[in-house]
């Protein structure tokens, strides 16, 4: 190359001096000069790295070498380059004479070269990438015209037209084309990849032989990934991907890939030298003819050309540690436009070339240490995390597909061994019993929380209106009842989850606050727990114990599922499509069984009719369940706890198991399903009108039947199920009873009574205030004149007990009624007094 | 030397080399020589011969501990063993680990168990390359001085090698004859020293005085005069065998290469590449050691030179009489407060069910004021330093929870893990002394680290911090604290009111006495436990019994009985819960449910 551009560039250079270091800008240059930039950029190690120097001697020179010589990338340029480039460029060349490493120039007299030390032909690899550009279609695309351009021969033109840089081939298509081009890729990167760079240059020239630029060749998507563990000696020089964190990134550092020397006496600029293994040479006395003198050439720093470089590292994620142990981190090389791709905190899946070099004992000294250091050629990068706040538009229908955090990914054996857990029979009853195993009994609270786990599908008709398929679960209970150990275990188990408790949050910090950032003095927007937790679950340890304030803003949030913020000057609406899983304690510590549940946890009944089951878990004072907390106890301490457990599945299946069903089953209801769901629904209404009784208790309302339908269509997704069946319909009516029996019961009467949720109040007790207020307003027109002098409400109270027979009637009660009767015109209530006017 | 044609504790490296040609063919003049890669990640026989030294042979008391003192003179390329925790992970190396000599073509080398090639290798020579692991060890914090196994156990072996030194000196050859000269004197430093007449290739002159000059010395703290850390370098070992903060012995090649620190590169770039770690490690601080042969270290392992005694439970039941008898009197006459701190003393983390530890047993005696503590802590302190082998002792104020690192951190400038207070090897002993808690604010520091206390005592786990994430890390310490009312920051097992009786000092205890305890402690500790099905059910009926009477007693309560049950029959050197012990847990509860009134 050297023998056509550099001329060019020589005249042309001084002209433009800076050219050489702001290689972003394109304006600038002649042909010629563009020209160098893109072999520039092909010197990157993913391409150039071409040289493929004697085998076993590699790892040493790529040693002294972490660039390595681009000396092949030149003379492999015919179609750019048509002047053979040994004789510009003797010098690097000459370093490794032999094998393919001229591969370029010996395809042109068409000599079979093979790759060296392998019997891998040069000329096949470039045949099997030529077939693999032009003819391979994407079998996705189902294209009609089998004429039409593939798929890689389109990327071409797009680049050209976009004048890019690169273009990404998925491994996964070459592997789908030619597995023996895969393989070889795999085993030998720089050499194929260098074929590679070279075949798309044939290409791009014929398409545009004006386009100048170097376009290369990024492969991601691998067949397999590796773990940063696992890398051992025999990856090295091979390609591998990996997935980590990035932790650190380096400052970027220029690196120098043309020198241009001066000389100081007679002021000749040489020819631009090229790195080669990492050095240049500089020249010992001035090239030209006239001066010869000695030791005067400089370097002319602004006629040189650099590349970014960046040197990234990157640490095991949380998930690959094994117990006992560190993460362990690698060094990324990254080039060019790859600079920057990540910063410190991403998660990042990366694609590239496991290289090592040797240490050195010394600048010196030409003996090498024994040992390697070894970095990761980077060659793509793709960022695996999404911001949660910025990913998905805000009303956009929960297809269920994205429910997944990302990081979970399904390889296919996975899969079916998951799919074959789902075809258990008792494969409930199972995720039943592993879910918090260490928590016994309430069983019926966790077949509960396994259903808001799996979640129901949710729903926007094409009117707008959206039905949540979040089920929110309130748990209500006796203190030492693990009520929190059940929160901790959804928490850990929630594909995404945010544990907060009651005490500790405050309105905003549950939703969104504005603040004002430190350093620029914008208003930005920072989420709150429920919004963190959308497409999954937040816990609210002693729900009981929030302020007002705080609880008013969960009704949004439980039933619209999203989050409004309208303050200085920033006006949104967030998603918070989260299933709410709380926890109370009961207001007098322990539950008041003569009590609603409303007046147990002074909760106010709006927020109560939200949640779709409510559970009591109370301390009752049965020895059977003391005795089995004994045993377990037992067992825990002196029995081999693996016998205990047995029959379980273990947390990671459990999370994984979840996971899939909430990313890939999307039950719909079968018609028979939906008939039996109307059926019970006008069951249990039905079950309020008792015969003969005048007496109108609501046991169900449209609350319900929407609770019903999540809760069927998640029990269907816990069977990997795309169809909600009868048995599901007639599990989730029983779930919501028990529930409902539980909190929605009217202690009196025995009879399930929605009132209690819904207002607070039972029916029996509304019939039992309205006869007190009855019986006190015939008292009053009894004993009261119109007018007359007032009567304390304790004589009323007197009175009262006095005519009724049955029923204790309390203070409260006559102040209530009284109250009524106030309301209605017919008395005055001043303090204790009343007086009929 | 004479004898074998090795001698595994001068020239380990010798023994390698021998075997490692005997195994692909070379020495034994057969034509085929088994290429190395075959041996890649294996063992050739090396091991096997340095076992039989070791351990057959008895070779291991001979083998100098790698200490401050020892450091001093023992020889670069010996064998050495060292004892540590494993304080942090630094990956895999790879290093060539086989080579073709290319003086003959044909003759294989290794470098397996070094870091330098003995012999010259020229850039492109045929190589295998291997791997290693690294891991950074340090000595085993508060280990007490009892525990530390003594140096002197060799005195007839030290001075005799002294000499023998000095008498290589003077013939200016080394002892390592199977190393060429010139490869070893193109090290700078061996060469230089070697001028000044300096004893030997000891490393001695560098070793201190260097320490302070390398910048960015983010581990100070390890590099004071008698803590020695080591940069352990391990050969064809499962991960699973190594975890973090086990407590090793390592037995092997002792290097001091000084050059990778000596020569800074040049190269601004490739020295980016270097482990950021290894650079803040300069070897002159830490001396790098290539493990041959490693094995855990129990409790009992510390025991120096202790027989193995079958725990009979005469025996044990005599000495724990003793035992009880030594608690009482340093507890000031508190009979109650004795029994629970030995119960105490042999908790240890049997299984974890989910979150839940079982088997541990920390303990907080209540009613101790500020001055109460400086007499009887102090004591306490003592005792436990001559009883266990690793006690540590953390001042609860309000400053020290401030400013504190309890938990290692992640330093990413260095690759480095900093370590924390409470980064302990398994069966630590920790004292928490709150009595010196004064009100005031806690900063986000101080509430990470009640947070990270409360859950050390709850779950026995600490979290590890990597900055983008947390890892969660199993521990297993014995936690006894110090209060005036009950601790809310360590919430412990039992609470135990303490009521002293007298305040005069206990005697001091005879040593032979003090070993029999310290077998005791590590002794039964350690004894398998079961229950009868008998047993089971007077249990069973006690525990539903005991909850009818009182509802407030929860699952956590059942599980302290039923480890103090456990403890107790343990104790009396059992392996079964009796009724009698069950009762002895009844009474001891009663006891202290009476004093808490």
């Amino acid at each position: 190359m050297a023998s056509d551009s550099s001329p060019a560039n020589f005249n042309n250079g001084p002209s433009s001096p800076d050219d050489s270091f702001s290689s972003p800008i394109p304006n600038t240059s002649s042909p010629a000069h563009r020209r160098r930039r893109g072999r520039r950029q092909a010197s990157t190690p993913s391409t150039a790295a071409a040289t493929p120097p004697p085998n076993p001697s590699r790892f040493a020179n790529s040693a002294s070498t972490p660039t390595p010589s681009r000396s092949t990338k030149r003379g492999r340029r015919p179609a750019t380059s048509p002047t053979p480039a040994a004789a510009a460029t003797p010098s690097s060349t000459d370093d490794f004479p032999p094998p393919s490493s001229d591969g370029g120039d010996d395809m042109e007299e068409a000599t079979p070269t093979f790759v060296w030390g392998t019997n891998i032909s040069v000329q096949d690899v470039k045949n099997a990438i030529q077939m693999f550009i032009k003819h391979f279609r994407d079998p996705q695309e189902l294209s009609n015209d089998i004429y039409g351009e593939g798929k890689y021969t389109r990327m071409i033109h797009r680049v050209l037209e976009v004048e890019g840089e690169w273009i990404d081939v998925d491994a996964h298509d070459v592997f789908n084309y030619d597995s023996d081009l895969y393989n070889k890729m795999m085993r030998y990167p720089l050499e194929v990849l260098a074929i590679f760079d070279i075949v798309l240059m044939d290409i791009v020239s014929l398409i545009n032989p004006l386009f100048d630029k170097h376009v290369q060749v990024r492969i991601h998507n691998l067949k397999s990934s590796t773990s940063m563990r696992n890398l051992n000696p025999s990856d090295i020089e091979k390609m591998v991907s990996l997935k980590g964190m990035v932790i650190r990134c380096s400052s970027i550092i220029p690196e120098i890939r043309e020198a241009v020397f001066r000389c100081i006496v007679c002021g000749y600029h040489s020819d631009p030298i090229v790195v080669d293994r990492g050095r240049i040479t500089e020249p010992t006395s001035c090239l030209k003819q006239e001066c010869m003198a000695k030791n005067s050439m400089t370097l002319v720093h602004n006629r040189c050309r650099f590349a970014d470089k960046q040197i990234v590292r990157l640490q095991e994620t949380p998930d690959e540690i094994p117990e006992g142990g560190t993460p362990h981190t690698v060094s990324l090389l990254m080039h060019d436009k790859l600079v920057d791709a990540g910063k410190p905190g991403d998660r990042v899946e990366v694609t590239g070339i496991y290289r090592a070099m040797s240490v050195r004992v010394g600048p010196t000294q030409r003996t090498v240490k024994s040992l390697f250091k070894t970095y990761i050629d980077c060659l793509h990068i793709k960022k695996n995390d999404k911001s949660r706040m910025t990913a998905e538009d805000p009303m956009e229908v929960d297809k269920g597909s994205q429910r997944v955090d990302d990081d979970v990914q399904f390889d296919e054996e996975k899969v079916e061994e998951l799919k074959e857990l789902s075809k258990q029979p008792d494969v409930y009853e199972k995720l039943t019993r592993s879910l918090a195993p260490n928590i016994w009994e309430l069983d019926d609270v966790k077949k509960g929380l396994l259903c808001q786990l799996f979640g129901g599908n949710a729903l926007v008709l094409p009117s707008g209106a959206s039905f949540r398929g979040d089920i929110n679960i309130l748990l209500v209970g006796d203190p030492g009842t693990s009520k929190s150990q059940l929160l901790q275990y959804i928490h850990k188990l929630a594909p995404r989850g945010i544990y907060t408790s009651g005490r500790g949050s405050s309105a905003v910090g549950l939703t969104a606050y504005v603040a004002k950032d430190p350093e620029t003095g914008e208003t930005v927007l920072e989420s709150g727990a429920l919004v963190l937790s959308d497409r999954g679950i937040c816990c609210i340890d002693e729900f009981d114990k929030m302020s007002d304030n705080a609880r008013s803003m969960l009704h949004e949030v439980m039933e619209q599922q999203t989050v409004s913020i309208a303050k200085a000057g920033i006006i949104a609406s967030l998603n918070a499509r989260t299933s709410v899983l709380a926890c109370a304690n009961p207001s007098g510590s322990r539950y008041n069984p003569r009590l609603s549940v409303i007046d147990n946890i002074h909760l106010p009944p709006t927020l109560l009719s939200r949640f779709d089951l409510i559970y009591l878990i109370l301390d009752k004072a049965d020895e059977q369940t003391d005795r089995r907390l004994a045993k377990h106890i037992v067992s825990l301490h002196f029995e081999d706890t693996e016998i205990a457990e047995h029959d379980v599945i273990d947390l990671a299946t459990l999370t994984a198991y979840v996971s899939y069903a909430r990313k890939n089953i999307h039950p719909k209801l079968s018609d028979e399903a939906a008939e039996e769901l109307t059926r019970g629904y006008v069951e249990m209404r039905k079950r309020g009108n008792f015969p003969g009784s005048s007496k109108k208790v609501i046991t169900a309302t449209p609350r319900q039947i929407e609770s019903l339908i999540r809760l069927s269509e998640a029990l269907a997704r816990i069977r990997f199920s795309e169809w909600v069946e009868m048995r599901d319909v007639t599990e989730a009516f029983r779930l919501l009873e028990v529930a409902m029996q539980q909190s929605a019961t009217d202690h009196s009467t025995g009879t399930i009574d929605m009132d209690l949720i819904t207002t607070g109040v039972s029916a029996s007790e509304r019939m039992r205030r309205e006869s007190v207020l009855s019986a006190a307003r015939n008292i009053i027109m009894d004993k009261l004149q119109l007018g007359g002098p007032s009567v304390r409400l304790l004589e009323l109270l007197e009175e009262l007990k006095k005519q009724s027979s049955g029923g204790e009637i309390h203070l409260h009660d006559l102040r209530t009624a009284v109250a009524t009767l106030a309301s209605e015109g017919f008395v005055v209530l001043h303090g204790d007094s009343v007086k009929r006017i | 030397m004479g004898g074998p044609p090795y001698d595994c504790m001068s020239n380990p490296l010798g023994a390698v080399r021998l075997t490692f040609e005997k195994a692909i063919g070379l020495g034994s003049g057969s034509e085929t020589v088994t290429h190395p890669s075959a041996f890649e990640g294996k063992d050739w026989g090396a091991l096997e011969l340095f076992r039989h030294f070791l351990f057959q042979e008895s070779g291991l008391s001979k083998v100098p501990i790698l200490n401050p003192k020892t450091l001093r003179w023992v020889q670069h390329n010996s064998l050495v063993r060292y004892r540590g925790m494993i304080q942090d992970m630094l990956g895999n190396e790879f290093y060539v680990g086989a080579y073709r000599d290319i003086k003959d073509g044909s003759s294989w080398r290794t470098n397996k168990f070094t870091d330098v090639s003995q012999y010259p290798m020229e850039s492109p020579s045929v190589t295998c390359i291997w791997e290693r692991r690294l891991l950074y060890c340090v000595p085993v914090p508060g280990q007490s001085s009892w525990a530390e196994p003594s140096c002197d156990m060799d005195p007839n072996w030290s001075p005799q090698s002294r000499e023998k030194r000095r008498r290589m000196d003077g013939e200016d050859s080394d002892p390592m004859d199977l190393v060429p000269e010139d490869e070893v004197k193109s090290s700078p430093i061996t060469k230089k020293m070697r001028e000044d007449g300096l004893p030997s290739t000891s490393p001695e002159p560098m070793d201190l005085k260097t320490a302070s000059s390398s910048p960015g010395m983010s581990t100070v703290q390890f590099v004071d005069k008698d803590n020695l850390p080591c940069l352990v370098k391990i050969y064809d070992s499962p991960e699973s065998d190594l975890k973090l903060n086990d407590v090793f012995e390592f037995i092997g090649v002792l290097t001091f290469d000084s050059e990778l620190a000596v020569e800074k590169d040049d190269n601004e770039l490739s020295n980016s590449f270097y482990d950021d770690a290894l650079v803040h490690m300069p070897p002159n601080k830490v001396p790098r050691l290539h493990c041959i042969v490693h094995r855990k270290l129990a409790v009992h392992d510390f025991l120096p030179g202790s027989p193995i005694m079958e725990p009979k439970p005469h025996l044990v039941k005599e000495i724990r009489e003793a035992l009880f008898r030594h608690l009482t009197a340093v507890l000031g006459n508190d009979g109650v407060a004795a029994h629970f701190m030995l119960l105490h003393l042999l908790s240890k983390v049997h299984t974890r069910v989910d979150d839940v530890a079982i088997g541990k047993l920390s303990l907080n005696l209540i009613g101790l004021s500020k001055e109460s503590v400086s007499v009887f802590g102090t004591r306490l302190t003592q005792t436990f330093k001559s009883l266990l082998p690793c006690t540590k002792c953390l001042p609860l104020t309000l400053e020290y929870l401030n400013t504190a690192s309890l938990a290692p951190k992640k330093d990413y400038q260095t690759n480095r893990l900093i370590p924390g207070v409470l980064q302990l090897p398994e069966g630590s002993h920790l004292m928490v002394d709150e009595t010196q808690l004064e009100s005031g604010s806690l900063n986000s520091i101080g509430i990470e680290n009640t947070k990270i206390l409360k859950n050390l005592t709850e779950f026995q786990k600490v979290e590890y911090d990597f900055q983008f994430y947390k890892v969660e890390m199993a521990a297993d310490i014995q936690l006894l604290i110090f209060s005036d009312g009950k601790s809310n920051i360590v919430p412990a097992d039992v609470i135990v009111p303490f009521q002293p009786s007298a305040l005069e000092s206990s005697e001091i205890p005879v040593a032979e006495a003090l070993e029999a305890w310290r077998w005791y402690l590590a002794t039964v500790r350690s004894l398998p436990h079961s229950i009868g099905s008998e047993m089971q059910k007077v249990v069973e009926d006690d525990l539903v019994a005991a909850r009818q009477a009182d509802r407030s007693l929860g699952s956590q309560d059942f599980s302290r009985w039923l480890t103090m049950g456990r403890l107790i029959s343990s104790s009396l050197g059992e392996t079964c819960l009796s009724l009698e012990h069950w009762q002895m847990v009844k009474e001891l509860e009663r006891l202290r449910k009476e004093r808490l009134k």
